[in-house]
């Protein structure tokens, strides 16, 4: 028992460690949160664009280069694009590895967003848009107030599922000297010998940020769905 | 005259579904159109305001071919039916009637939620404005989809089985608008099997078998004094 005690000492109090763990979770937020607004609007763009292209036949380059950024982004492991953008596309610049942590993640997440968003569209019934034509709405207005509002509610379910993906994977981070909850865990541990807290401990914490991104995506869930439970 | 159809063909693939059709239309005529299921009366309908490409031929509405771009500058004119009403699942009802007058800046929202209410008060949903479709019943949802359309103040109102996805105690109320509708001066054009309101309220009746219209004439003409054996026929099994 006393070693237990010792070793949570050693983990969390010595030195105020604890302040480790606490700079770790700032930076999996930050990275987390603003690669989230980056890969929803990137999603969107991307989720329009093509399906804007299906439905009147314009804009075909623009949607195949959406198609090409999807394809390729599905098609390599998130770690190998952190690399790359950190060691290859931003190597000589002097963006903080922060910054290139959200574009990587926000890049990623955009090329899944954009993949749930069709689906969102594509399960529409065709009739709602063609009720839309009839009644002399465009192509945007149609998005806006008919084929999105209801893509939204029925794709909500995904995009938590997308977004707790995306808080998980911000732990690969660590690999470009960003100090997020994983590498501080790391760097602690390196120094006490111990694994145990500082494993356990991440592990809680990305628990707890799951849940409270699962209950806010049920929150909006709900009220979404007013009106549509058929 | 609303529509010259000259020589409309339709095909999808190999399959012939409109057949060189060539039709007019006059302003103010109360067309049903009765047929086989699979003779191209959707088809056909689904042709008059474009949600269906013709493969050739010419769809001329008033005295102007109809093409994607002039089909848009019209903004609601050719109004349509839905069997399966179509009305938005995300807005309340009233929301539903006023989006595309408001949208298209046709009226003030003022405006428009007035008309929307002296509307619904006509066809006694008043108290279901605030309502969402799925809590209306099928003749209730297909009422409102009407009201929908006479909001823009149509000249023409495309009605495809507007009756067939309604449970049979439902079918009046909606035919009874339809009725009132029919009133005005407005062209309709309705795909039904429903023939009461053939006999009843239409001006003209056209019978489509094979992509082609096997006979054309008044309500007389076609149900009394059917000219061809499929009609005939056709007749009898309605029966």
């Amino acid at each position: 028992m006393s070693d237990l005690v010792e070793t949570f000492y050693k983990t969390f109090i010595y030195e105020d460690r604890y302040l480790y763990f606490l700079e770790g979770l700032k930076y999996t937020l930050i990275i987390a949160f603003f690669a989230i607004l980056l890969g929803i609007t990137l999603g969107v763009l991307v989720g329009v664009v093509r399906d804007y292209h299906k439905q009147t036949g314009r804009l075909w380059l623009l949607s195949k280069i959406a198609d090409i950024y999807v394809y390729v982004i599905r098609g390599t492991p998130t770690l190998l694009q952190l690399m790359i953008l950190y060691y290859v596309v931003f190597r000589t610049s002097s963006l903080s590895p922060v910054i290139v942590g959200i574009l990587t993640f926000g890049i990623n997440s955009g090329a899944y967003v954009a993949e749930i968003f069709r689906a969102g569209f594509e399960g529409i019934d065709k009739g709602q848009r063609e009720a839309c034509k009839s009644l002399g709405l465009n192509y945007f207005k149609t998005m806006r107030y008919v084929i999105f509002p209801q893509s939204l509610a029925k794709i909500f379910p995904a995009l938590g599922n997308e977004m707790i993906t995306l808080v998980k994977e911000t732990s690969i981070a660590g690999y470009v000297g960003i100090v997020e909850l994983i590498k501080a865990a790391d760097i602690i541990s390196s120094r006490t010998y111990d694994y145990f807290f500082p494993l356990i401990v991440s592990a809680i914490v990305y628990l707890c940020l799951t849940f409270i991104l699962s209950k806010v995506m049920k929150f909006g869930e709900r009220k979404l769905n007013h009106g549509l439970s058929n | 005259m609303v529509y010259q159809i000259k020589d409309l063909v339709k095909k999808f693939g190999d399959n012939v579904v409109l057949n060189h059709i060539n039709l007019e239309i006059k302003e103010n005529e109360k067309i049903v159109i009765i047929g086989p299921s699979g003779g191209g009366k959707s088809t056909f309908l689904r042709c008059l305001n474009l949600l269906e490409k013709p493969t050739s031929g010419q769809i001329i509405y008033h005295g102007q071919e109809l093409t994607e771009k002039t089909y848009k500058a019209i903004q609601g004119k050719i109004g349509m039916v839905f069997q399966n009403f179509q009305l938005f699942d995300n807005m309340t009802v009233i929301e539903n009637i006023t989006l595309a007058p408001i949208l298209n800046k046709i009226m003030s929202k003022d405006e428009a939620y007035k008309k929307a209410r002296s509307y619904l008060k006509q066809i006694h949903l008043e108290d279901k404005e605030k309502s969402y479709p799925a809590d209306l019943s099928g003749g209730q949802r297909q009422r409102v989809a009407i009201i929908r359309t006479l909001i823009m103040e149509p000249s023409v109102i495309l009605f495809d089985e507007p009756t067939s996805a309604l449970d049979p105690e439902m079918i009046g109320e909606v035919l009874s608008l339809m009725m009132e509708v029919s009133k005005q001066n407005i062209t309709m054009i309705v795909v039904t099997h429903e023939l009461k309101f053939a006999y009843d309220y239409s001006t003209r009746v056209l019978f489509m078998d094979q992509g082609k219209i096997v006979e054309d004439g008044d309500k007389e003409s076609v149900f009394k004094h059917p000219k061809t054996e499929r009609l005939k026929q056709f007749l009898d099994n309605m029966k």
